[in-house]
């Protein structure tokens, strides 16, 4: 189990996260909402270890990651939010350097990413730089970077920015199994009908604060509105439909 | 009264830069400063400021060391009153003329890749109102606006502080001022065709090749350039006497450097020239002329070629063949790299080496002056040797491996602190145990594999086969281990994944390393062949460096061992030491 215990995190005295709690048991896909600036990057940083909280730890199988960090990054899989990868490296060199550094098997490896490599439809491409790849090429590079090693826990930062259709759904279908398999997957989006349809719980954020916590069937039960409504209804003050007549009155004006 | 002037102009160029074309001149221009590409890069980005002052330095600090050589007390105390000060500044003009033509070339060359607009300019100006043309025109003017910036920054302090160095012992100002005009115009021309080379170069590139073969090439020519840059600023020790000393008909390899041109053309427009000197003098404007004339139709032609058509280029199909993977090299890696983390980070850190520009062209250039410092010491070698074999084993010959491996160990050890795609470090952040202190055994592997191939397939057999196995034996033995001892001692409280760390700060004692630098090429490339030379025919003599070895080892070992916990963690950062901390209590 991951738990995330008061977790608080300041920049310069200004807080990014506060007091943040929850937990991710084994076969659960913990959805994380929020708009800009409410805190999930900091979340996911500190949740990989990537950022030592200010206040409060996270757990994992009852113990402080920040105690053994890299035992905890062997069994984690993250997808960051931008996909920075090295351009002059091809995508097989890239992948190749992760499974190594993760310590696999250089037999097991070969296998695993020539097959994983066809699967994401990358294989004719391995042998080519990273930098001329496209921006859904490189985000599926980063997702099997972060599924090879057949890690416990899945962090995904906006893992189907850039993506094609057909990936996109296969992923959406992955992440599904994963928490069948009994995996823990946290999973942050902007994408509303994403988080609904794959996760099974939902964690809403609001300038670093918890608004909203429970399963998705839940959560739209309690207001009786969809989920897309529900996270409007609970983290936007602003009238949408206002703004956008606005914004066409602006374009519109001499 | 200057309000008057100068306030009409200021209203032309706050009026011309919200112009659609000024906007674009300026965006071309800080694009050409802060670097271009395709990949989203974290370059190096110094700043306009910082660049023209670091360009600017070279010329102002040769111009002050000059003081030395001209000023009339030290003239007086060497007991050389009566000198001709323009015959006597003929060397040192032709140094700063070379000087600016390697700067400024340099300075094109490094930032060739942004020289001409690329795939983000392509997406973010063409889907706007605006004609190709105008964008073309919009970055020609930005490039010749750059090119004249940095001629006139480049010998700005030479062009003020070397005349007045030289006229130091004149009265006349008259003297001072003919002297600053020539000298400024003929190294500002110098610099301008130095630019121009480049860049029609580049453009000539373009227009030729495809745009696959051009991406490929482009690394090798930047080299090719650098080469001759760095061979041009060392021809500046012999050149200006020999065309001083030639009093007939020039030799043909003056034609071959631009600099001659330049120096033969401040020569007679002083009105010191040899008939031969005006000859070569002839060749310089119709040479600026001609270069730009190619340049800019180069340059148009390669625009055409390249940036109009980038759409097609982007559409081309991502697909490259296998590379072939040698068995020893998977052998040889596999008995040399022991841990996940060398097997992982050695492979990127040669890739990086190979691949990436910058480090690329840094190194070429340490390699540039290595050939350069070693063909001057394989000419001395033979200049008064009675055989080869007296050849051989005469300080100079001796010298070789020496000066190559301390230009290797010494340019490795600067590169791996050039940062590349630092955004993308956040995956050895994520892998990496900080704790886990194998960055420098990472390092020695990277540099002594770089380094001793070298020693072992060049040195060696020459050796054997000039002086036999034992002297081959010894000297080989020798240069191998002064190599993994200058590996050590550079290595010393090395904690980085090379070019995954930021640049390090400038710090004070950064002027005390470089001494030690020179002072350790001294030691390693000089010294210690002088001693090898007389050591090899009496062997016993070796000895005598027993000790030295011992203490270039036992230095580094100690101070590895007191180093504390602490400052042998993992970094991916460098900070600047503080000298107060705060506390932070209320956190």
């Amino acid at each position: 189990m991951l738990e995330a215990v008061h977790l608080t995190k300041r920049y310069a005295s200004l807080p990014a996260v506060q007091d943040l709690s929850f937990s991710l048991r084994s076969g659960m896909v913990l959805g994380c909402l929020g708009p800009n600036g409410s805190g999930k990057s900091t979340t996911v940083k500190m949740l990989t270890g990537l950022l030592e909280p200010t206040r409060g730890v996270v757990q994992f199988d009852g113990h402080n990651i920040q105690d053994n960090l890299q035992a905890y990054r062997k069994r984690l899989g993250y997808v960051p939010e931008e996909a920075h990868l090295y351009p002059y490296l091809t995508g097989w060199e890239y992948l190749e350097m992760v499974g190594t550094l993760r310590g696999m098997a250089s037999h097991t490896l070969g296998i695993k990413l020539d097959s994983l490599l066809e699967l994401f439809s990358l294989h004719p491409h391995r042998h080519a730089s990273i930098g001329t790849y496209s921006k859904g090429m490189r985000q599926r590079v980063l997702l099997i970077a972060a599924i090879m090693d057949n890690p416990d826990v899945f962090i995904f930062d906006e893992p189907l920015s850039g993506l094609d259709v057909a990936s996109a759904l296969i992923f959406k279908n992955l992440v599904q199994a994963l928490g069948q398999q009994g995996k823990l997957v946290f999973y942050c989006s902007h994408v509303l009908e994403v988080v609904e349809k794959v996760c099974s719980d939902v964690l809403i954020l609001r300038k670093g604060v918890v608004i909203a916590q429970d399963s998705v069937a839940n959560i739209g039960q309690i207001l009786g509105q969809s989920l897309e409504s529900t996270f409007l209804h609970l983290v936007d003050d602003v009238d949408t439909r206002n703004v956008a007549h606005a914004i066409v009155e602006v374009m519109n004006a001499a | 009264m200057i309000s008057l002037l100068t306030d009409p102009i200021r209203h032309w160029w706050g009026y011309y830069r919200q112009r659609p074309f000024g906007r674009m001149v300026q965006l071309f221009v800080a694009r050409i400063f802060r670097g271009g590409g395709d990949s989203d890069t974290e370059g190096i980005d110094l700043g306009i400021g910082l660049v023209l002052t670091l360009l600017a330095l070279p010329g102002g600090f040769v111009s002050i060391l000059l003081l030395d050589k001209y000023g009339t007390l030290l003239q007086w105390m060497r007991g050389t009153l009566n000198v001709d000060p323009l015959l006597m500044s003929v060397p040192d003009e032709y140094f700063f003329i070379v000087l600016s033509m390697t700067v400024t070339g340099g300075a094109a060359v490094w930032r060739w890749d942004a020289i001409f607009p690329d795939r983000r300019d392509y997406m973010n100006l063409v889907p706007l109102p605006i004609s190709t043309r105008t964008i073309f025109f919009a970055n020609l003017v930005a490039v010749l606006f750059l090119a004249g910036l940095i001629a006139l920054d480049v010998n700005a302090a030479s062009c003020i502080l070397f005349p007045m160095v030289v006229g130091a012992t004149q009265t006349k100002f008259l003297f001072f001022a003919k002297f600053v005009a020539v000298h400024a115009v003929g190294v500002v021309l110098a610099s301008v065709f130095s630019f121009l080379a480049v860049f029609s170069m580049l453009g000539l590139l373009m227009a030729l090749l495809p745009a696959r073969a051009f991406r490929r090439l482009s690394a090798y020519i930047r080299g090719i350039v650098v080469v001759y840059l760095v061979t041009l600023l060392c021809t500046s020790f012999a050149v200006p006497d020999k065309l001083l000393r030639t009093t007939g008909a020039l030799p043909s390899w003056t034609l071959l450097f631009p600099s001659c041109w330049f120096l033969s053309l401040c020569q007679s427009w002083r009105g010191r020239a040899s008939p031969a000197l005006t000859e070569l003098a002839r060749l310089a404007l119709p040479g600026i002329a001609a270069l730009t004339v190619v340049a800019l139709g180069c340059y148009a032609i390669g625009y055409h070629r390249h940036f109009v058509r980038i759409p097609e280029l982007a559409e081309a199909a991502v697909t490259a063949p296998k590379p072939r993977r040698s068995r020893v090299g998977a052998f040889l890696g596999r008995l040399v790299l022991r841990t996940p983390f060398q097997k992982g980070c050695f492979p990127f850190v040669w890739r990086t080496l190979v691949r990436s520009e910058m480090h690329r062209l840094v190194l070429t250039g340490i390699g540039g002056l290595g050939l350069v410092l070693s063909s001057q010491a394989l000419m001395n070698a033979f200049a008064g040797a009675k055989s080869l074999h007296q050849a051989a084993l005469s300080p100079d010959a001796l010298s070789i491996p020496f000066i190559l491996t301390f230009l290797i160990i010494i340019g490795l050890r600067i590169v791996f602190e050039i940062p590349v795609e630092l955004r993308s470090n956040w995956i050895f952040q994520l892998m990496l145990d900080p704790d886990r202190q194998e960055c420098q055994s990472l390092a020695r592997k990277v540099v002594l594999t770089s380094a001793l191939p070298l020693v072992l397939a060049i040195t060696f057999p020459a050796h054997v086969y000039l002086e036999g196995l034992r002297v081959a034996f010894l000297h080989t033995l020798l240069v191998a281990t002064w190599s993994v001892l200058l590996t050590n001692i550079v290595l010393i409280r090395f904690r980085k994944v090379p070019f995954t760390c930021t640049l390090p700060i400038f710090k004070q004692h950064s002027i005390v390393l470089l001494l030690a630098v020179c002072f350790g090429y001294l030691t390693y490339a000089i010294s210690t062949p002088e001693f090898e030379s007389s050591a090899l025919t009496e062997p016993l003599r070796m000895i005598g460096l027993v000790p030295v070895a011992a203490v270039a080892w036992f230095i580094p070992h100690r101070l590895d061992k007191n180093t504390i916990d602490i400052e042998r963690k993992l970094i991916f950062e460098e900070s600047a030491t503080r000298t107060i901390e705060a506390l932070r209590l209320s956190d």
